[in-house]
């Protein structure tokens, strides 16, 4: 690694700032968990909660989850990306401040005014709920949202200008110069940095066409004689959502570059081909959310064929180059296992294994009869729940290892296995009621589809506690901050 | 049926990628020289690129070739049945509900409201078909029911308090 890279750059007030980020993450994914709990315990016809609380649940959280994750991979990638690039701390607190404003507004919005449109708030549901909520809860929600993005576009918008600043434009960033032969592979930028680039241009976009979205819903819940194109609003939703949501593992993998590498001993560098896969990650995140519109034929059929062809492809970058990467840097390594690698190496693996449901799904044919079954959500527990959101326990414990002198216990252990176990049959079992054609986003269910979400919320109960052992040793981090001398950094990994 | 070949073909590459992680996680306590580990596998990787890369694409070449939104080839003088299908909170307005075996449905499906799925589902429970019922525009979904029986009509876009109430019924006779 390169010597101008400032490892010891040891800013106290910073790795608060990043830890406030990583808590708030982490306390909103363990509360929302109990929710999914909830849940499934109506599902399984355990429960029996009236149908305007269980879709308020599943509102928050959705909601929760995507923004609880996302918050805290935008404080992890800030964190890495922060060791190249000079980036304003007063906008990463801004984005924090803008999130808490933002989540009390969906909480009120959801539980005092009823709003329950599902995180996808899909026009012109917010202003025709059949009288199930009013104008105000949609206007919290929306607006609450509206704050979220604001927030959102703030940081990226930061990111964006400081490594345009160091590295020339945002392409430099994804290293085209090195790949159009005008610079050496050896000077192209980090791993952190190509990944911020990449995440930075597909979340503006994102948030973009969400902003409008959330607008044209917010001037129609105020007004609904301004209506627009139902399609159109479609289209821009899951630009929104599928890329947004997509971008938390492309700003959380940053940890496991970082670490992995370290903890194994072995360099893991940027090659050209890194460089074209991450550039085909921005192009792909970027189209292929019309694989959400499949069972749409309304739309122009190009498009569609493309969602089905770019989404195969979009599992390439992955498969071939970054967890092919993670393999070869991890065998016959002799590389340390502790918590913070342990986890690294569980996220690359839920990664890689929801890609197969998501292909699957991605196929027109099959589609046909598993769009907007539990398939769906099978797929995505999977990669954020086994993928992402263990990215980010893994930096939590990877903070708490260089910034303090807290120990990993055999709770932690106990709290892995736990979790890896527990999240894992979660997505199985959402799998399983897809196969057998369970659709998503139902109150309750028959009887033969009760079982898998019947064991689901028993799986669900260790993911909890999985998640509260981890943040609970993050807590315990927090309280002992700047524990370890930045010298003491590089000898506690080797 | 798609589902069973999904979930089997599902499992199978799970179950490899799970081989492939725990293989290399029991692997990693010996420590080796990464020299030889890079040289070797580096090549490996380009038969492995090789053939995911051929998965994919007979995959799709394979299952692009008939999609659902095609209107099939109907027989000389057959004409298919159309059946004007509006969603609104929470219900099914069907031009008509009995249909006989053999005979080609089309179904046109909108929306009065907001954003609805139409799904049909067999007796047992098994999703066969389904289209995105929108306000304003018209989807079609062609069908030819193969076994007589009651099936249902199901939600598959969340569109309110009801969305799981909202089920309609049509019959197939011989
Ligand atoms: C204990 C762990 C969890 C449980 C029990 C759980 C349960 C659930 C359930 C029951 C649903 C609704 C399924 C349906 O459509 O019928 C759901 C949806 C969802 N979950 Fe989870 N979940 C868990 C963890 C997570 C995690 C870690 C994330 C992401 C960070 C997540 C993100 C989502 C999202 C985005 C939805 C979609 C909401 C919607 O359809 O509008 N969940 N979850
Ligand atoms: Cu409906
Ligand atoms: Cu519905």
């Amino acid at each position: 690694m390169s010597k101008d890279i400032a490892y010891h750059y040891e800013d106290k007030s910073r790795n608060k700032l990043v830890a406030a980020y990583l808590l708030t993450g982490g306390l909103v994914i363990g509360l929302m968990m109990v929710f999914g709990i909830l849940m499934l315990l109506n599902q399984g016809g355990i429960l029996n909660l009236s149908p305007a609380t269980f879709y308020q649940f599943l509102t928050i959280h959705g909601t929760g989850m995507i923004g609880a994750a996302a918050l805290a991979a935008a404080g992890l990638m800030w964190y890495f990306l922060g060791q190249y690039v000079q980036l304003s701390k007063k906008i990463f607190v801004w984005n924090l401040v803008l999130f808490i404003i933002a989540v009390v507004m969906v909480i009120v919005g959801i539980f005092s005014f009823e709003y329950a449109s599902a995180w996808t708030f899909l026009y012109p549901l917010p202003a025709l709920s059949a009288n199930a909520w009013g104008t105000i809860g949609a206007l919290l929600y929306l607006v609450g949202m509206l704050v979220l993005g604001t927030g959102f576009l703030l940081l990226y918008i930061d990111t964006g200008r400081a490594i345009i600043r160091k590295y020339g434009s945002l392409t430099k960033g994804l290293g085209w110069d090195i790949l159009f032969g005008k610079k050496d592979v050896k000077d192209a930028p980090p791993k952190a940095v190509i990944a911020s680039t990449m995440v930075t241009i597909v979340n503006t976009t994102a948030i973009i066409a969400g902003a409008i979205v959330l607008i044209m819903n917010i001037i129609n819940v105020i007004n609904p004689s301004f209506t627009f194109d139902p399609l159109l609003a479609k289209n821009l939703t899951y630009a929104f959502g599928h890329v947004f949501a997509n971008a938390i593992i492309y700003m959380a993998v940053i940890v496991v570059y970082e670490l992995l590498p370290k903890y194994a001993n072995r360099p893991w560098g940027v090659s050209k081909l890194f460089l074209v896969a991450w550039t085909c990650s921005t192009i792909f995140t970027l189209v292929i959310y019309t694989h959400h519109m499949l069972m749409d034929p309304v739309m122009p059929r190009w498009m569609l064929i493309m969602g089905q062809v770019l989404s195969y492809a979009n599992g390439l970058p992955v498969l071939v180059v970054t967890a092919y990467g993670a393999l070869m840097v991890v065998y016959k390594s002799g590389i340390k296992w502790d918590m913070a690698s342990r986890l690294a190496y569980l996220s690359m693996f839920g990664w890689v294994i929801g890609v197969v449901p998501a292909i699957i799904d991605a196929t027109i044919v099959v589609n046909h009869v598993m769009h907007n079954t539990k398939w769906v959500p099978g797929h995505f527990h999977m990669y954020m729940g086994v993928g992402a959101v263990v990215m980010l326990f893994s930096f939590m414990y990877y903070l708490a290892k260089v910034d303090s002198d807290v120990q990993d216990t055999m709770l932690d252990k106990i709290g892995f296995f736990c979790y890896a176990i527990a999240m894992f049959s979660i997505s199985i079992q959402f799998l399983v009621s897809g196969a057998i054609s369970t659709p998503r986003r139902w109150a309750t269910h028959f009887p033969e589809w009760m079982g898998p979400a019947q064991f689901g919320a028993i799986a669900g109960v260790f993911a909890v506690i999985g998640t509260l052992i981890f943040v609970i040793h993050f807590i315990r981090y927090m309280k002992n901050r700047g524990t370890a001398g930045s010298d003491m950094y590089e000898k506690k990994l080797a | 049926m798609v589902q069973t070949v999904a979930w089997i073909t599902s499992l199978v590459f799970m179950s490899l990628i799970v081989i492939v992680f725990f293989a290399v996680a029991v692997k990693s306590k010996e420590r080796r020289d990464y020299e030889p580990i890079k040289k070797k596998w580096y090549k490996a990787r380009k038969f492995y690129a090789t053939t995911v890369i051929t998965i994919l694409v007979v995959a799709a070449l394979g299952t692009l070739r008939q999609l659902p939104y095609d209107q099939p080839v109907y027989g000389e003088a057959v004409e298919p049945t159309i059946v004007d299908v509006k969603a609104l909170q929470f219900g099914w307005d069907m031009s008509q509900t009995e249909f006989k075996v053999g005979e080609p449905v089309e179904f046109h499906v909108t929306s009065q409201d907001v954003t609805h799925g139409f799904g049909i589902y067999n007796e047992d429970k098994t999703l066969i078909a389904q289209t995105q019922a929108m306000p304003e525009y018209t989807n079609v979904v062609y069908i030819t029911f193969d076994e007589p029986g009651t099936y249902e009509i199901l939600c598959m876009e969340y569109c309110g308090l009801a969305h799981h109430l909202m089920i309609g019924e049509i019959t197939v006779t011989e």
